[in-house]
């Protein structure tokens, strides 16, 4: 598959760019808008909005929490792509009709430009978060 | 979306290529030729397609020429010419319903990618995308394809593969949460560094260049150093959280946490060659020890370290931040000019203020601002410009910053209930000897509205409600003829050491505070004295009413224990000396305002000790005898002004 590299190499580059210039170039912008659709804007407003928040255990586990504009809190994985938003359901899941939902993109871009808040909890705490989650589903 | 965010930018260019989308296309349709000769078409013929997420991925060799030039046999794949992947966007795919040998012609701007592992090259921004056709043969071969829906393979992506955006070096390991800051007002980094071994390099000058050479992710290596102009605290917003304490994860909605640091420690640097910077320091659950700060820190040059871009704002976007700039243009010494030798300097006169700063706090909760407290004052500060109220009252402009010391004569707060009490406004009324020593002409007394984004310190809350205080109002804000405290803005109870002083300490009154009388340009949410003749009462408003000794409320209950007591639930308290409080609204007649109706609200606090007395004269109280008493001088609140009818309401009070 082509798209995922494709993404991978343009998310790097933006993070090359804000770390030499702590700026983004436009072309770089509308490429974001070009792979990713309708989610880059409202991902690049989470980043603005500093919505991230990276969650880490002791032992190391790690998710990304991400203050939706709802003002609900979704739950990002690190090792896959999931997110617990319905769009990620529908479009990703189920349509396959796009490659993340604006809630992991925001994860990776407030990755590339340092935007992520920090969170530091128990094991105990991350399992909940996790399992919190489920109960949501069921 | 968030003012000059990254999202609205995107917004914007994404209009605009919108427009130069529909624009070209309509430009195609009417210009029926296929110009290859134009530099930056790409020509590309499809190999094969297939789609990814909506995104279709076409391999396409490129071609040298147009086909249009080349015989049918030229046409044939030459295995020479190199292997591109050309994206198309699903509007464009739709738009172009490509199938393997078609040509197309992808006209700039286009971009291309090259990925870190594959040779092959990748188009993207494909959006001014158009099919050629070879000869009338392949128009109808195009026709009977339109007829018949070729299927294109659909590549599901897994979700296990996830994108990897470090390079060699890995990820800066996790830091512990617990703030490394230290609460003192030392910010040294003195030996504790273990966890975070910071190898400071050499120090630099310029603000500018360590954000272009840095970036945001890390300045761990290098200080700059630069002078600390301005010290103040600004309110802790809600968007920017704080490093939480350990314990509790984050599954709530961010409301502002019990007991939240409701103030941010900031400073306003400047470095040699002019450039500004807002660094914020640490949250202060309390806001005393500002004035230490301001007394110990301003004007002195220091160095930062380990610091991150938090944001890059502008003049159109931080009035507030860019009034207090200008504040400080232009400079009162020579900057450094960048390139050139740090020897040769330039006069700064004709340099325009900034345009852009940028907002700076601790990389990962540790601050790193080295303060030479024990350094001579810089020559770079610019102290704040002390001025007597009557000069500010002559201010040109809007959005001026100004300091001056003053009386405060008298306070308001702001009635609404639901809003906690260290986040209501605040009217202040304040005089100096400019303003109390003038015949006619200015206001007496001025009044100063404080925001609830002016931070003010516990030490100022209460020495205002305690009495007249004396006040240095540092930085304030002028504008539309009134005086307000914003962000930025700082009140102290001591004058700075240094300041432009105007001339005598003007703060000095000379006797007691003299407010203007009631007269026909008296406004609403002023203090006024006055003096007048009574011609009437309400007596349907006349009332006494006991209050709670300790905190004033007005609405005490019967003691449940013992129904004779009366029992505050405020403080939680049974009431032993309440204050009796007595209501009254009169009508006078008055002079300076002959036309008006004139009702004042009188009422006196009253001990115990004389209720007695006071009793008395409300037994015998009659309306006979008050009508023609002549009431003056009383210093009241105007609450409001009226026209139609011709009526003025006040209260009285009791300056400080």
């Amino acid at each position: 598959s082509t798209l995922p590299a494709v993404a991978e190499e343009l998310l790097r580059e933006i993070k090359k760019a804000f770390q030499e210039s702590s700026h983004v170039p436009d072309d770089l912008l509308l490429g974001l808008k070009f792979i990713f659709g309708p989610s880059a804007v409202p991902a690049l407003d989470l980043v603005d909005q500093r919505s991230v928040t990276r969650v880490v255990a002791p032992s190391g586990r790690t998710l990304y929490q991400v203050l939706g504009s709802s003002g609900k809190l979704y739950t990002c994985y690190s090792s896959c792509h999931f997110c617990t938003c319905p769009a990620f359901g529908f479009s990703v899941l189920q349509k396959s009709e796009s490659l993340l939902c604006k809630h992991i993109l925001a994860v990776y871009l407030s990755q590339a430009m340092g935007a992520c808040q920090e969170l530091s909890v128990s094991e105990e705490q991350l399992s909940n978060i996790l399992l919190a989650e489920e109960e949501d589903e069921g | 979306l968030c003012r000059g965010g990254l999202a609205e930018r995107l917004c914007r260019l994404q209009n605009r290529e919108r427009s130069a989308i529909s624009f070209w296309r309509h430009q195609c349709i009417s210009d029926d030729k296929t110009p290859s000769d134009k530099s930056g078409v790409l020509i590309v013929k499809i190999l094969e397609i297939f789609e990814e997420c909506t995104i279709q991925v076409a391999i396409c060799q490129q071609l040298e020429q147009s086909p249009v030039t080349l015989s049918p046999e030229d046409a044939v794949i030459n295995a020479e010419e190199p292997i591109l992947k050309v994206l198309f966007a699903r509007e464009t795919a739709a738009h172009l319903k490509s199938r393997p040998q078609d040509v197309i012609h992808i006209y700039p701007p286009w971009q291309k990618l090259l990925l870190r592992n594959a040779d092959v090259p990748v188009i993207m921004n494909t959006y001014f995308s158009q099919k050629v056709l070879l000869s009338e043969r392949s128009e109808a071969r195009e026709k009977t394809y339109g007829l018949t829906k070729t299927l294109i393979r659909k590549n599901i992506i897994s979700l296990a593969q996830t994108f990897r955006l470090d390079d060699l070096d890995d990820k800066l390991h996790q830091e512990p949460s617990d703030n490394q800051v230290a609460c003192a007002p030392q910010l040294h980094n003195q030996g504790d560094s273990k966890q975070h071994p910071l190898a400071l390099g050499a120090v630099n000058d310029s603000l500018l260049d360590m954000v272009e050479s840095q970036g945001a992710v890390g300045w761990r290596e290098v200080q700059v150093r630069v002078v600390i102009q301005r010290v103040y605290c600004l309110p802790a917003r809600e968007g920017y959280r704080s490093h939480t304490q350990g314990n509790k994860p984050l599954c709530a909605t961010p409301s502002m946490n019990s007991d939240p640091p409701n103030a941010r420690l900031c400073l306003l640097v400047q470095d040699a060659y002019g450039m500004f910077s807002e660094v914020w320091l640490q949250s202060l659950s309390s806001t005393d020890g500002i004035e230490q700060y301001c007394r110990r820190w301003e004007g002195k040059s220091c160095c930062l370290a380990g610091m991150k871009i938090l944001q890059r704002t502008t003049r159109g976007r931080a009035l507030g931040l860019f009034s207090l700039i200008d504040s400080l243009w232009p400079p009162v010494v020579p900057l450094k000019v960048p390139g050139q030798s740090q020897d040769s300097e330039m006069m700064t006169t004709n340099l325009p203020p900034p345009s852009f700063c940028y907002i700076l706090t601790a990389q990962s909760g540790e601050i790193h601002v080295e303060v030479d407290e024990e350094e001579q004052i810089s020559n770079l500060y610019q102290p704040p410009a002390v001025h007597g109220l009557k000069e500010i009252l002559r201010i040109d402009g809007c959005n001026e910053r100004c300091s001056f010391w003053a009386q405060v004569v008298y306070q308001r707060l702001q009635t609404k209930q639901n809003v906690p009490v260290d986040q209501r406004d605040i009217l202040l009324f304040v005089t100096d000897s400019t303003l109390q020593n003038v015949v006619h002409g200015i206001p007496k007394v001025v009044a100063v509205s404080v925001t609830a984004s002016c931070v003010l310190s516990m030490e100022i809350r209460e020495a205002l409600s305690a009495g007249s205080q004396l006040v240095f109002f540092k930085d304030a804000l002028w504008g539309n003829g009134r005086i307000i405290c914003v962000e930025r803005t700082v009140l102290l109870l001591q004058k700075p050491l240094l300041c432009l002083a105007a001339g005598a300490d003007l703060s000095k009154l000379t006797g007691p505070v003299r407010l203007d009388e009631l007269d026909s340009t008296t406004q609403a949410n002023s203090i006024c004295a006055l003096r007048g003749t009574v011609v009437g009462v309400n007596e349907s408003t006349a009332f006494s009413w006991p209050t709670c000794d300790r905190c004033g409320n007005g609405k005490l209950e019967l003691c449940p224990q013992d129904r004779e007591l009366l029992y505050c639930n405020q403080c939680s308290e049974v009431v032993t000396t309440p204050v009796l409080k007595m209501q009254l609204e009169v009508f006078l007649s008055c002079p300076g305002r002959s036309q008006s109706t004139v009702k004042v609200k009188v009422w006196h606090e009253i001990t115990l000790f004389v209720l007695l007395t006071m009793l008395l004269f409300l037994q015998t109280y009659e309306v006979q005898s008050v009508l023609g008493k002549e009431v003056g001088l009383l210093n009241c609140y105007v609450h409001s002004v009226t026209s139609h009818p011709n009526c003025v309401v006040l209260e009285e009070i009791v300056l400080l």
